[in-house]
């Protein structure tokens, strides 16, 4: 699977890896503000409150 | 295809979702708080403005401290007062919102809606998040009878005094916000304090709550109350 993408990027050695830091970032970016923060109301740390359901 | 492929694929998956729970772990414990950290000033920020603002009122001689008039209704996820809890640390301030909803309580600590307003008559019901987003209420358990428990709306100080300390209950046991709370050992209607959490810390199979009552009202004026003077 990276072998797969490391040999689809375009460039040398050096652009590759920078590249590669770009996709690292860019995939955290995407989890932490929009995947993450939708997965965790399903976690327990949310329920405060007494309520009656 | 080769066994090598297939190994080093499965090998490769099974760290990348090592990789994605580790961030998730990262983002429940740190993320979580820093955004928390930064919206709860961020509300501060927003009553600050907002009491500044505020006309200045003539300071009357007597009756300064008698009953204030009932607030205008709290706007639905706007914060409208901020707590002081000197028994969680001496500079722990939040802000309290209106409304219990998930994303308020990112934001603050939450009034229920259908409880009593900031020194009224009834139960003044705040929640908050024993963890995760900025850990509001992670001492909870600390709280014990004679423990202040200040607000203020901009105008007036409200001191309440903790009278039970953390009961703990089931998460339906809607009763303990009602205005005479049964299980609190109040008896007469009065101005009462109530405070929601989590119990256990990371669960939620039961909630931690505690019981005050309104000890003292008085202008912002007249300087701080005497429990948060050092």
């Amino acid at each position: 699977m990276y072998g797969w993408i490391w040999r689809h990027l375009p460039g040398n050695v050096w652009v590759k890896a920078l590249l590669s830091l770009v996709l690292t970032l860019a995939v955290v970016y995407v989890l932490f503000q929009y995947v993450f923060p939708w997965a965790e109301p399903l976690l327990p740390f949310n329920d405060v409150t007494v309520n009656d359901q | 295809m080769s066994v090598r492929v297939i190994v080093r694929t499965v090998s490769e998956l099974c760290i990348t979702v090592g990789t994605l729970i580790v961030l998730f772990v990262v983002y429940v414990l740190f993320w979580t708080g820093v955004k928390a950290d930064t919206e709860m000033d961020r509300q501060v920020d927003l009553l600050q403005d907002q009491w500044a603002r505020q006309p200045v009122r003539p300071t009357t001689a007597a009756g300064a401290t008698a009953n204030p008039k009932p607030p205008a209704p709290y706007r639905e996820a706007k914060p409208f007062a901020l707590m002081y809890i000197p028994r969680l640390g001496f500079t722990w301030n939040k802000p309290v919102l209106e409304g219990t909803r998930t994303s308020t309580l990112k934001k603050g600590l939450g009034h229920y809606a259908n409880t009593a307003q900031l020194g009224q008559k009834g139960n003044f019901a705040v929640a908050g998040h024993r963890r995760t987003y900025g850990d509001p209420f992670k001492d909870f358990p600390k709280l014990r009878a004679g423990d202040a428990v200040v607000l203020t709306d901009g105008a007036h100080w409200y001191t309440y005094v903790i009278d039970q300390g953390p009961y703990r209950t089931l998460p339906t046991d809607v009763q303990v916000i009602d205005p005479v709370p049964k299980k609190s050992g109040y008896t007469r209607a009065g101005r009462y304090l109530t405070l929601t959490t989590c119990d256990p810390e990371w669960g939620h199979s039961h909630r931690l709550i505690v019981w005050g009552h309104l000890e003292s009202t008085k202008p912002v004026e007249s300087g701080k109350p005497e429990a948060l003077r050092r």
